[in-house]
């Protein structure tokens, strides 16, 4: 299993690299979701993927029996999933805004910043 | 040794915060407390340093979990050092934003963020976990995001579409490095990570991982060929944000090359050549990108990235001393860049304009001012004594040491087209016979301000003037304290007992 | 002896208030500055003479090893003298040459910094604070140049001067810096003993060639001699004191300072003399040809210049006496020439060699002193310039094979700038008085008694030697020898032939001024080669730099963000491949992977095309559609894989995403196919490629086996400690609980954020 897995954090990889080099602002965003999505399966996988059990301690016991998912990466992940949403929350509405400001969604004609002012 | 208060700067940004954003609407009010607290945080953050150089590293285990399982703290002289010069800038630009920001900004959050700006700064150098260390520069970043927009702007948004993006590439590149670290060692802890990593029998993969922190740190701290971000958007937001930027935001990125590269990845050959190159072109694309710009930030903007190559050439020489000169330097840098930021600002406020074609006459209008200004400017030039010259002697040094000789060469160019630089802003900007602009409308000028926002301004360049001065003429206790970062970082088995207790 | 040397400092501090305290009165009175310091130098000639040297130590930064250490020996000694005495000279000259100006007290100011900077080069005892007080002067110089900061060749000069000499303070700045590794010793007055081992080591031709540049550039030896005619913008005493007294023998004086340390060798010595006869030889001839007094005066400086690096060159006993006495001859005479010339610009207005003529009528004591100053200058006795001269051909002519050609340099040299003299401080006093000067007078006695002080010692040390040749110029060549010297300088050496050159020097000179009349048409002549000259070159140079800049600059910052971020991704997977494939052995352990069930490639399946779906769609919402299931197929692999927490998170959030996105998609344009196809290609290649990177690298990392005692811990103790049953939660609230405070803060300041991005639109009106 882990090597579709794999295929699939390269997948998103790759579809979030090409997405973010496409010259419409929404397409950037959705780029840098799909490269956030790719991280945090990374992050899942090199944890080392268990199937079936939860980090959860059964009702009756005490610590977790010997075969268990590691719960370390999957915090991680929790976190990272809520600041990433934070993030792209934050990119979105910039991105409304500057459709709004610059009146395009071409991010070719925003180079306004980088010419001699 | 554990200590529970060298959470204190961070949990007390936090707590200020939170304070002015109770005072929402009241925009005098959080100037004063955003000042007053700024004080504080300088007066906590010198206690704090008092005592790690009394006692050496202190280390808190937040929650009382021993390390490596829970999130460690660490305050060694780098990271104290670095808070105190943090707080010291931050400080600095809460006056200077007093009478630079305008008050819809102020209305719109303004204070609240820069000091989440300053807690996330605090935060990241006295992080002792790799992934704590992410969240802190997520911190950063979004704070950052928001003051690099607030105002919405066109050029403001246009250049943080850009700043955005290669931010958030750049976290998702370090979120990569540490998921693939974790992969090979189970462990976040970057005490713990530094004995975990020196275990790994597959040292390709750990390259390749080395490889990653390069880049996304190298992102954050604009390193060529990485740097893009900065000059398309340093000099878009108000004086006092670009400030705060200028100063500190990459030398966060420099601040983790060197933690984890003197901590968890001992750089091989290849890439202490590769840091080395990197530094070289970092500061020659600096250094001529700042030779043909006309907008004054943009000329500060793209010399602090040819200064950002001297601090990279510090660890591409991988010495002690070459280690003590990039942290002179970055104490140097951090303040006179602020400054140059801060004074930029005056100058628009004055002149209406950041056009080094159309300024002039300010050394004729303003003689005091322009003294006041020529230190930060020549500080940064490294005239000896100022600030910048003790850096670069270590530096060269350095080199001479690993017998990098080019690198050595590169560091003079530099130098060199800073002085330049300098010299032409100087006989540009205030030698020349200046014109009568016409006035805009859209920009207060500096003499329509209150006394009290005129004297803000000029109380905060001359504060961190004097603080150049201080380095420069006092250069010997800085070299004390960097001599004592570099023994630090170079032999990192003092922090990891510290964090681990004695092995 | 701190105090003295910092004086100039402090004084320059308090310059505008000691300027507003005299109210427009004279300010001659700042003159006594220099004067004390002066005397106070003066008096330390007997025991320097006698063959002492004094130490003076202060520490400032120790673990550096660079303290502010001076000493004196008769080297410094000198230099100390001309630069205070010449000083109080000049700081009385301006008294009157500036009077009223309304920028006076920065002009005293810089000059005061000027001198304390200079005092403090030449007294340097440690390699480091000499370079800081080198580059001391050069600021000075840039500011004092850029004084009339009005004037656009003002300031060109000014940042060509400081371009120039700031460019070899750094090189200057590393030499110094390796020959402090080399030797670990600071202390000028120690490394002279450690000269073998400088020799010897492999680092010695770079040691010498940075100290080269750092001196060539700032005693304007050729090719880098061309800022020194710019900065003559400069006011007039600036010309006098800094760019002929003083400043520029700066780098010959740290040339004698290293002859004990790096002299002696033949690399050393042939460098020298090339260099220094190419200087003497080509700024004398344009001396000829120049029409402004200024010009010529600052190119036979450059030429005078060129002879003391070429006597240093030489490098025996008696070409360093020669330098150490010409040093004094050319600092009097060049000095009185400077100021006269001054006296006559402010008083005729015209600098003009050609137009100028019998101002003896107007102004006698002046052309007595620019008389005298030309007779010294020209050799001829009984004058210093006699004694000098003589010393010159003198050592010239017993250096071994090369005796003739080098005696005939000089020579040739020295005819050209004994014309340059008498043009200046001649040509100017004799003759018919134009109409139009007839009207003028002298100016008062404060601008024409220090000229002619001056020219009156440069004679006065030639009728009389023994006045400096004990105190002064033995411990001078004992300090660069390190011998004890025994020689006595003599006026009168009986019928030789050195006499017979000299006789032949000065009757070829004389005879040349009257055959040359300088007019617009020489000048004409000598611009003709102006661009080929090293100045147009090093312009030529700056122009292609800057061109350079603006292409590299412009190509990487285009302005493109697309292009910054395939740059950026070019490199990071450029390297990943590197390290990849040349550092890890690729293969894939099979033995660590699990079994694919149905229900997984199903799900995978659905992923993979929902990617594909939101990379290809022509429709933004579909996009966004699509990305939604990419992030519900996440709930169902976090679910199989034992993560329920993470499942119910990564629904909530894409759920919210989704929402966001189609909200604020409603009011954007649609898609518009806006890159090409060979665009696309190229990106594709490149994610493609990259994302490979990445998959290879997970799952190498796969086949590692790695420890869990962290995950562990957190098994045993997560109810025993935390008293949770899930884990993650437990993890999440209380081992990692900073973590999610911050990323609590993280929302919180996004929230902020949206607020503002929304609610503020900073109304036009409204003041920046």
């Amino acid at each position: 299993m882990e090597i579709l897995l794999v295929i699939i954090i390269g997948l998103l990889y790759a579809a979030g690299i090409y997405m973010i080099l496409r010259r419409s602002l929404v397409k950037l965003i959705i780029g840098l979701i799909l490269l956030g999505n790719g991280a945090n399966m990374l992050i899942f996988l090199l944890g080392r993927v268990v199937k079936g059990h939860p980090p959860i301690i059964g009702p009756t016991e005490k610590i977790l029996a010997d075969m268990y998912a590691d719960p370390l990466p999957q915090a991680l992940i929790l976190t990272a999933i809520v600041i990433s949403f934070g993030l792209q929350a934050f990119a979105i509405i910039l991105v409304k805004m500057a459709y709004k400001v610059v009146k395009t969604d071409d991010l070719d004609e925003m180079n306004a910043t980088d010419e001699d002012l | 040794m554990s200590n529970p208060y060298i959470v204190l700067p961070i949990i007390f940004q936090l707590f200020l915060a939170i304070l002015l954003m109770f005072c929402w609407t009241q925009k005098n009010l959080q100037k004063l407390v955003s000042t007053v607290g700024s004080l504080i945080a300088v007066a906590i953050a010198v206690i704090m340093f008092a005592q790690v150089w009394k006692s050496g590293t202190l280390v808190t285990q937040a929650g009382n979990w021993g390390a490596p399982f829970g999130i460690t703290f660490v305050a060694d002289t780098f990271s104290v050092l670095m808070v105190l010069l943090t707080t010291l800038s931050g400080l600095a630009v809460s006056v200077f934003s007093v009478g630079a920001v305008r008050n819809a900004r102020v209305k719109f959050g303004y204070f609240p963020i820069l000091h989440f700006l300053i807690m996330g700064l605090c935060g990241a150098f006295l992080a002792g976990d790799i992934f704590n260390l992410y969240v802190w520069f997520e911190i950063i970043i979004i704070s950052s995001f928001v003051l690099i927009t607030i105002g919405g702007e066109k050029a403001q948004l246009e250049g943080s579409i850009k700043y955005v993006t290669m931010n958030l590439l750049a976290s998702v590149v370090f979120l990569t490095a540490i998921a693939v670290l974790y992969g090979l060692t189970g462990s976040l802890n970057m005490a713990d990570l530094s004995l975990k990593v020196a275990e790994i029998e597959n040292r390709g993969l750990v390259n390749v991982t080395a490889i990653l922190f390069l880049v996304g740190f190298g992102i954050k701290s604009a390193v060529f060929p990485l740097y893009f971000w900065l000059p398309a958007s340093y000099h878009t937001p108000p004086p006092a944000i670009s400030a705060i930027f200028g100063g500190l935001l990459t030398k966060v990125g420099i601040y983790a090359l060197l933690r984890v590269f003197t901590l968890i990845f001992i750089p091989d050959a290849f890439m202490i050549t590769l840091i080395s190159i990197m530094a070289a072109l970092t500061i020659l694309s600096g250094g001529i990108g700042a030779m043909i710009q006309n907008n004054i930030r943009k000329i500060f903007s793209y010399l602090i990235i040819c200064h950002i190559g001297f601090m990279l050439a510090g660890l591409g020489m991988y010495t002690e001393l070459a280690i003590l000169g990039t942290v002179f330097y970055l104490v140097h840098d951090i303040i006179v860049k602020t400054n140059l930021f801060m004074v930029s600002g005056l100058i628009f406020k004055i002149k209406g304009t950041y056009s080094l074609r159309l300024l002039g006459g300010f050394y004729k209008d303003y003689p005091k001012l322009s003294l006041l200004m020529a230190i930060p400017l020549f500080s940064l030039v490294g005239i000896p004594p100022l600030s910048g010259f003790w850096a670069k002697f270590y530096l060269i040094r350095g080199g001479l040491e690993v017998d990098n000789l080019v690198l050595v060469g590169f560091i003079i160019l530099g130098s060199f087209l800073t002085l330049f630089i300098i010299a032409r802003f100087w006989s540009e900007a205030f030698w020349k016979t200046g014109e009568e602009l016409p006035k805009k409308l859209k920009v207060k000028y500096y003499h329509e301000l209150k006394p009290l926002k005129q004297k803000a301004m000029v109380v905060s360049i001359l504060f961190l003037a004097f603080i150049s001065l201080g380095i420069g003429l006092g250069a010997e206790y800085v070299i004390q304290v960097a001599s004592r970062v570099a023994e630090e970082l170079m032999n990192p088995q003092s922090y990891i007992e510290a964090v681990l207790g004695k092995l | 002896m701190l105090i003295a040397i910092l004086a100039g400092f402090l004084l320059a501090l308090f310059m505008p208030n000691v300027i507003r305290g005299l109210k427009g009165k004279s300010s001659i009175g700042i003159a006594l500055l220099p004067f004390s310091l002066f005397s106070y130098f003066i008096s330390f000639l007997p025991r320097i003479s006698s063959g002492e040297t004094l130490h003076f130590n202060w520490s400032w930064v120790p673990s550096l090893g660079v303290g502010l250490d001076f000493y004196l020996d008769g080297l410094s000694l000198l230099f100390t003298l001309l630069i205070t005495g010449i000083g109080t000279l000049v700081f009385v000259y301006t008294s009157s040459y500036l009077k009223g100006h309304q920028y006076l007290d920065r002009f005293y100011a810089y000059l005061s910094m000027f001198m304390a900077s200079m005092l403090g080069v030449v007294m340097a005892d440690n390699i480091i604070t000499l370079f800081i007080f080198w580059e001391l002067t050069s600021i000075s110089s840039f500011f004092l140049i850029g004084f009339n900061n009005d004037s656009e060749p003002s300031r060109k000069s000014a940042l060509t001067a400081l371009g120039v000499t700031g460019f070899g303070g750094l090189f200057l700045l590393a030499g110094m810096v390796t020959l402090g590794y080399i030797t670990d010793e600071f202390q000028i007055s120690s490394l002279a003993a450690m000269s073998g081992e400088i020799h010897g080591h492999d680092l010695y031709p770079w040691v010498i060639g940075l100290v080269f540049i750092g001196a060539f550039t700032k005693s304007a030896q050729f090719p880098f001699h061309f800022w020194l005619p710019g900065a003559m913008k400069a006011p007039t005493p600036v010309s006098t004191y800094l760019h002929s007294a003083t400043m520029v023998k700066a780098g010959i004086y740290l040339l004698a300072r290293f002859t004990p340390i790096l002299g002696n060798h033949v690399m050393w010595n042939t460098t020298l003399i090339i260099v220094g006869s190419i200087t003497m030889l080509y700024a004398a001839l344009h001396a000829i040809f120049r029409l402004d007094l200024k010009g010529i005066l600052a190119y036979s400086t450059i030429s005078a210049l060129g002879i003391l690096t070429f006597l240093i060159g030489l490098g025996t006993e008696e070409a360093l006496t020669a330098a150490a006495v010409f040093i004094l001859v050319h600092a009097l005479y060049k000095a009185t020439l400077f100021l006269i010339t001054g006296i006559i610009d402010h008083e005729t207005g015209t600098r003009d060699v050609s137009q100028l003529g019998g101002l003896n009528k107007i102004m006698l004591p002046v052309g007595i002193a620019g008389l005298l100053a030309a007779v010294s200058n020209a050799g001829i006795p009984p004058s210093f310039g006699f004694v000098g001269k003589d010393l010159i051909y003198e050592a010239t002519l017993h250096f071994g094979d090369l005796a003739w050609v080098l005696t005939g340099a000089a020579i040739v040299t020295n005819v050209a700038l004994l014309f340059a003299g008498f043009l200046a401080g001649i040509k100017p006093f004799v003759g018919k008085l134009p109409e139009k000067f007839s009207k003028l007078h002298l100016p008062g006695p404060a601008m024409w008694v220090p000229p002619l002080i001056l020219a009156v010692l440069g004679i006065l040390f030639g009728l009389i030697p023994p006045l400096v040749d004990g105190p002064l110029i033995k411990p001078i060549v004992a300090a660069l020898t390190l011998q004890d010297p025994d020689f006595y300088l003599h006026l009168w050496h009986g019928f030789n032939v050195i006499l017979a050159l000299s006789v032949a020097t000065i009757a070829t000179g004389i005879a040349l001024y009257f055959i040359i009349k300088p007019s617009e048409a020489l000048l004409g002549k000598a611009t003709r080669f102006e661009s080929i000259s090293p100045h147009s070159m090093v312009k030529g140079l700056g122009r292609g730099f800057t061109w350079f800049s603006a292409k590299w600059t412009n190509f990487l910052q285009n302005g493109y963000l697309r292009y910054y971020l395939i740059t950026i991704l070019s490199f990071l997977t450029f390297l990943l491949a590197y390290r990849l494939f040349l550092g890890v052995e690729i293969y894939v352990d099979t033995s660590v992977l699990s079994e694919i069930t149905i229900y997984e490639a199903i799900i995978v399946l659905i992923m993979a095309s929902a990617i594909f779906f939101t990379v290809f769609t022509k429709s933004r919402l579909a996009a966004v559609a699509s990305m939604g299931v990419v992030g519900y197929s996440f709930c169902l692999i976090f679910l199989f894989y034992s993560a329920p927490d993470l499942a119910m998170t990564q629904f909530s959030i894409d759920t919210l995403t989704v929402i966001l996105f189609v909200l604020v998609i409603y009011n954007l344009p649609k898609y518009l196919k806006l890159s090409d196809n060979r665009d696309r290609i190229r990106d594709g290649l490149l994610s493609l490629i990259f994302g490979a990177m990445i998959s290879i690298l997970t799952l190498e990392v796969l086949n590692e086996s790695v420890q869990k005692d962290i995950s562990t811990y957190y098994a045993e103790n997560a109810y025993l400690l935390g008293k949770g049953k899930n884990v993650v939660n437990v993890i999440l609230v209380d081992f990692r609980g900073f973590d999610t405070m911050v990323e609590i803060t993280v929302l919180a300041i996004a929230a902020l954020g949206v607020f503002s991005l929304l609610k503020l639109r900073l109304k036009s009106i409204e003041k920046e």
